[in-house]
């Protein structure tokens, strides 16, 4: 059984567009690594990642998360296994922290004091405890993102995705998010995490995965890829070596 | 069971927070349907509810301007008035205060129109008894003129409303002019014989067969007919009813916007049991809606002069008929979230195709009244399922054997819209 996330010859190509957006991506990432999925705009990744967590169905190939193949026999399992944290802030803006978190804590099937126990602990850990009963519409960019990592994370997932996490947030909330994210990975989970802060990923990613037009252009540790590849001094060298400097849409 | 309570709790808090959304569900219906009651409530009234001015000039001065006089007056729909500022009201009077509006009826009696109406029924009489063997003539006016009654309607007056009086007038002249005929025959009867002179009693009856109103139901039968109160509130609180498709649809689009409705369908479970905590908070809003309205038309337009609603006796077919409408409307909301992208897009659609629906469903005027071929188009509307229902209750006092196929296409018609919402979002997704 292969734990941790591999996918293997994914095509996908949407109704109505003719050009595919996954070309035969292959990639795998070991169980409790923290893992960097990077591209430019268009390259994909919002489909993987949209397909890992079983919202969107590829057209062929094989994904299989901690020893799970994601078909219909195992959607529900892995929706249990995996926590996202989407781009957009997933919280209903005029319900405060606390109603946001009780109520996605609820879908989980968590309730009573146990749920608002944990709600209460996590806002605590986020620093977001002080303002758990304002609306989300009155939090900053830094608070609404760190509110919806907490949402994410209610149910102890073993795979936690990320999109874009730290995007308009201050270094503050930066550090403290990527602190937290470091330690929830020492705690056994799986993170994997895709941002255009490449400067972050390096930082952050034991491993990473390049992909351009719906395929995988390169896989693996930030640090060895600077060095096998000479003239990049940095993950972003690696990062346009690879993808090519011209703008995309 | 946890997923759709805390679903029906969180709209609950979503719902108390937007308060403009509040403002649309709960209080634009209330002034809604008594705004419209208001209006409608006078083109709703029948002719015995409405007085009208009758300017009456009576050159005559005999019995048949006596008779249209006290036969108009005696319906008590009509004021009489002979007289202007102490003066009688004359011919070229009447029919200038007629045309500028000032009164919308005018009736000049002709001089002499009693007595040619005398004339007419010796010529008659004079005839009969010729034919009969009798020498009896009784006097006759030569070469007569033939007299008109000169009827003045306001230019703005309704087709109907002239044909009715014009109908009321006929027959006050043919009644006047059957008693004198009657008057004549007794008369010369008599002459004929002697003995039947002191006591005449002949009876002569020319109205064999009369009419008699009786109610079609076999049930309880409610006092109730179709005023401006009975039609406007059902049918306003079912448009208002239908109205939650804007909250409904701006709810759906901001979800899939902010990521929320991606959240929920990751998490564990069917998401089905989320889409019904909404349905079913959605639908208990609308049958909250409507007894909300249903108070409003049963305590407080009768304290603004109008009728009083009546709810009819089946209060459990009433709430599966707002049920069924409120799935319906909810079931709306839903397709027109998931169809359009953006809040504007499901606004301007959901607010004009609900105009539409409700004026081709009977709601702004009774299907009743519309030419035929868009009786045929408003069947096929759900509102006027949901009207048709509500009248069969409150004027029929049907029970749920009356409304249960009304119920059916509501349901049935919600579902299919859920079918058609979901078949879209799988196809979006992929």
């Amino acid at each position: 059984m292969m734990s941790g996330i591999s996918v293997n010859e994914l095509y996908k190509t949407y109704k109505g567009s003719e050009e595919p957006t996954l070309k035969g991506l292959t990639f795998r990432f070991g169980e409790g690594r923290i893992a960097g999925l990077l591209g430019p705009n268009g390259a994909g990744k919002t489909t993987t990642i949209s397909i890992l967590c079983g919202i969107v169905r590829g057209d062929s190939g094989e994904v299989t998360i901690h020893g799970l193949k994601q078909n219909a026999a195992h959607r529900e399992e892995i929706k249990q296994l995996i926590g996202i944290v989407p781009q957009q802030i997933a919280l209903y803006p005029q319900l405060s922290a606390v109603e946001n978190l009780t109520y996605f804590g609820n879908l989980y099937g968590f309730k009573g004091k146990a749920l608002q126990q944990k709600i209460m602990q996590y806002l605590e850990l986020f620093g977001l405890e002080k303002s758990a009963h304002k609306e989300i519409h009155k939090y900053s960019g830094g608070m609404k993102r760190r509110a919806n990592i907490i949402a994410a994370i209610l149910h102890d997932p073993k795979l936690l995705v990320l999109d874009e996490p730290t995007a308009g947030v201050d270094v503050q909330s930066r550090s403290m998010i990527l602190q937290f994210l470091r330690n929830y990975n020492q705690k056994g989970a799986s993170i994997l995490y895709t941002s255009h802060l490449l400067e972050e990923a390096q930082s952050l990613c034991e491993e990473v995965v390049i992909m351009d037009a719906g395929k995988m252009i390169v896989q693996g540790n930030p640090l060895t890829l600077i060095a096998a590849h000479p003239g990049c001094d940095n993950l972003e060298d690696v990062f346009l070596h690879f993808t090519g400097n011209a703008l995309r849409d | 069971m946890l997923r759709l309570l805390a679903t029906i709790r969180k709209e609950w808090q979503l719902l108390l927070r937007d308060k403009t959304g509040l403002i649309l569900l709960f209080v634009m219906p209330v002034v809604l349907i008594t705004v419209m009651a208001l209006i409608q409530d006078a083109p709703f009234k029948d002719y015995q509810d409405i007085k009208f001015d009758i300017l009456t000039v009576d050159n005559d001065h005999g019995r048949l301007g006596r008779y249209i006089k006290d036969g108009l007056a005696s319906g008590g729909q009509f004021n009489i008035i002979d007289t202007l500022d102490g003066k009688p009201v004359t011919a070229e009077r009447a029919k200038e205060l007629v045309h500028d509006g000032t009164y919308k009826i005018s009736i000049i009696v002709p001089a002499g129109a009693t007595a040619a109406i005398v004339s007419n029924a010796n010529r008659i009489v004079n005839d009969i008894t010729h034919r009969m063997g009798m020498s009896v003539s009784l006097p006759v006016k030569k070469n007569g003129d033939s007299l008109n009654v000169t009827v003045y309607f306001d230019p703005a007056a309704k087709k109907a409303f002239k044909g009715a009086i014009h109908q009321a007038l006929d027959n006050f002249l043919t009644q006047v002019e059957t008693d004198m005929l009657l008057d004549r025959i007794k008369q010369q009867l008599r002459n004929k014989d002697s003995i039947a002179a002191g006591n005449d009693t002949l009876p002569i009856r020319l109205q064999a067969v009369g009419l008699k109103e009786h109610s079609t139901g076999t049930a309880k039968q409610l006092d109730v007919v179709s005023n401006s109160v009975q039609h406007n509130v059902p049918a306003w609180s079912i448009f208002a009813m239908f109205f939650i498709v804007i909250p409904i649809a701006g709810n759906m689009i901001r979800e899939r916007e902010d990521g929320s409705l991606l959240r929920m369908k990751l998490i564990p479970g069917s998401y089905l049991a989320i889409l019904a905590g909404k349905m079913l908070f959605f639908v208990g809003i609308c049958v909250l809606q409507f007894y909300g309205m249903m108070l409003v038309g049963t305590y407080i337009l009768p304290l603004l002069d109008l009728p009083k609603l009546v709810m009819g006796q089946h209060p459990g077919a009433t709430l599966l008929v707002a049920s069924g409408i409120g799935l319906a409307a909810t079931a709306y909301g839903i397709l027109i979230g998931t169809l359009f992208k953006t809040p504007n897009q499901a606004l301007n659609f959901g607010a004009i195709s609900i105009v539409i629906l409700s004026a081709i469903g009977g709601i702004w005027i009774p299907l009743e009244v519309m030419p035929a071929k868009m009786q045929l188009l408003g069947h096929l509307s759900p509102l006027s399922w949901g009207l048709d229902a509500i009248n069969d209750i409150y004027l029929r006092n049907g029970d749920i054997s009356y409304v249960w196929k009304n119920v059916l296409r509501l349901v049935l018609t919600g579902l299919a819209m859920l079918a058609i919402a979901g078949w879209v979002e799988k196809r979006r997704l992929n």
